[in-house]
C-alpha cells in the first residue's frame, strides 16, 4: 500500500527530526545568549574555554582596534565585560549597538571569535537623527 | 471563482506590488541599518502571508470536516502551497537581511528561525501527505487533522521572538508605541496589503486548477474502468501447465 509504505516512514523521519530540533538543538539554546549580569554571576559554570554566548550593548569609547581583531565592552546596564574578539565584525558593528558574541572565558575578559549584531525593531528614517554612518573596523 | 474576477484580482495585485515597490524604494535610508532594512518589505508581508495562507488551510480542514465539500479541501490545499512558497521566500529574504546586518545569516541557536524552518518543513510533509494518498475523500480527510495540527507552529513562530531571547528583533508594528516612522509603515502596509493581494490571486488560481484536476481525474477513473472490464482475457491455463 503505497499510503503505509510512504507516510509511517514518513511521520517518523519528522517526529525525529523534530525531536531532535526541539531538545537537542533549541533545548540547549532556549538561552541564546547571557546577559554580562549573568555571565558573571555564573562565572563559576563556565571556566576558561568553555564557550557560551554573550550579549549585550557595546559601550560608547570603548572599541580599540587590534592586531587580531577589535577590543571593547559589552553592557546590560548593571553590569560591563571586557571582550576581545579576533576577526573582523560585521559592517554595522559600532558604539551603541546590540552584540552576541561567541567564546569563552579568559581571566577577566571575554575571549570571542564570532560576532553578530543584534540591531533592534526600530526603524527610524536617517532625516530624524544624524544619520552614523557603519564605523567598524571592516573594509 | 469565475475566470473574471480572478483576472480582476490579478490587475489589482499588479497595480499593488507596483505601487509598493515604488513606495519602497523611495522610503528613506533607515538610521542603523540604512538601505538594509528595505528588504523588510518583502520579508515582514511574506512572513504575514505564511500566516494568513496557513490559517485558511486549517479553516479549509475544518470546513471539510464539518461539510465534506471538496471546495474546502481545494481552498485548503491551495493555500497551503501558496504558503508553504512564502515560508520559504521569509526565510530567503531574512538570510538575505541577516548576512549584512547581522554578520551571519543563519544561526541555529535562533527560535524565530528555526521554528520557522520547522513550519516550512511541516507544510511541506503536508503536501507531501496529499501527493501519497490516491482515494480523495481518505486525502481530503487525512490532510484536514494535518493542517489543523501544523495550525499551533503560527502563533509559536509569531511569538518566538516574544518568549525567547533571539537574535531576531523581537514586534515593531503590532505593540502600542510602534517604534517605526510613518515612511516606513506607510510603505510595509502598502506592501502588506499588495502582497495579501497576491495571495488571492495565487490561491485562487491554484484551487481553479485543482478543481480542473479532480475534474480529469475523475474522468480518467471512468475510463479507466470502461478499459478494464473489457481489456481482462482468460487465463490460457493449457499452455502454463504444458511448460511447467
Amino acid at each position: 500500500m503505497p499510503y503505509k509504505s510512504f507516510v509511517l516512514p514518513a511521520i517518523g523521519v519528522v517526529v525525529l527530526v523534530l525531536g531532535f530540533m526541539l531538545f537537542g538543538g533549541l533545548g540547549d539554546n532556549l538561552v541564546y545568549y547571557l546577559t554580562p549580569a549573568e555571565a558573571v554571576s555564573q562565572r563559576a559554570d563556565f571556566p576558561d574555554g568553555e564557550r557560551f554566548r554573550l550579549g549585550g550593548l557595546v559601550v560608547d569609547g570603548t572599541i580599540q582596534e587590534t592586531e587580531a581583531g577589535v577590543t571593547f565592552v559589552v553592557t546590560d546596564g548593571d553590569k560591563s565585560i571586557d571582550v576581545a574578539n579576533s576577526g573582523v565584525p560585521p559592517q554595522l558593528f559600532r558604539e551603541g549597538i546590540g552584540v552576541v558574541v561567541e567564546g569563552s572565558w579568559s581571566g577577566d575578559h571575554f575571549e570571542s571569535d564570532t560576532l553578530i549584531v543584534k540591531h533592534d525593531e526600530e526603524y527610524r528614517s536617517e532625516e530624524d537623527g544624524a544619520y552614523v554612518p557603519p564605523t567598524g573596523t571592516s573594509g | 471563482m469565475r475566470k473574471r474576477s480572478l483576472i480582476v484580482i490579478n490587475l489589482l495585485a499588479v497595480l499593488a506590488i507596483g505601487t509598493g515597490f515604488t513606495f519602497a524604494v523611495l522610503a528613506p535610508s533607515e538610521r542603523t541599518q540604512g538601505d538594509f532594512a528595505k528588504i523588510m518589505f518583502v520579508h515582514v508581508p511574506s512572513a504575514w502571508l505564511a500566516f494568513l495562507a496557513f490559517g485558511v488551510t486549517l479553516v479549509g480542514g475544518v470546513v471539510w470536516l464539518v461539510k465534506k465539500s471538496p471546495l474546502a479541501d481545494r481552498i485548503a490545499a491551495s493555500s497551503a502551497e501558496v504558503g508553504v512558497f512564502f515560508t520559504g521566500l521569509a526565510l530567503v529574504t531574512g538570510m538575505i537581511w541577516g548576512y549584512p546586518v547581522w554578520g551571519t545569516f543563519w544561526d541555529w541557536g535562533d527560535a524565530r528561525m528555526m521554528s520557522t524552518a520547522i513550519m516550512f518543513f511541516v507544510y511541506v510533509g503536508y503536501l507531501a501527505l496529499r501527493r501519497s494518498i490516491p482515494d480523495p475523500e481518505t486525502r481530503a480527510r487525512r490532510s484536514a487533522v494535518l493542517g489543523i495540527i501544523a495550525f499551533v507552529q503560527v502563533p509559536l513562530v509569531y511569538f518566538s521572538v516574544t518568549l525567547f531571547r533571539t537574535l531576531h528583533q523581537g514586534t515593531t508594528v503590532v505593540r502600542p508605541d510602534a517604534p517605526i516612522d510613518p515612511e516606513f509603515l506607510r510603505a510595509l502596509m502598502i506592501n502588506l496589503g499588495a502582497f495579501t493581494l497576491v495571495y488571492l490571486a495565487f490561491t485562487g488560481w491554484r484551487t481553479r486548477l485543482a478543481r480542473m484536476e479532480d475534474e480529469l481525474e475523475e474522468a480518467e477513473a471512468v475510463s479507466d474502468f470502461e478499459i478494464a472490464g473489457s481489456g481482462i482475457t482468460a487465463p490460457r491455463l493449457g499452455e502454463v501447465t504444458g511448460d511447467v
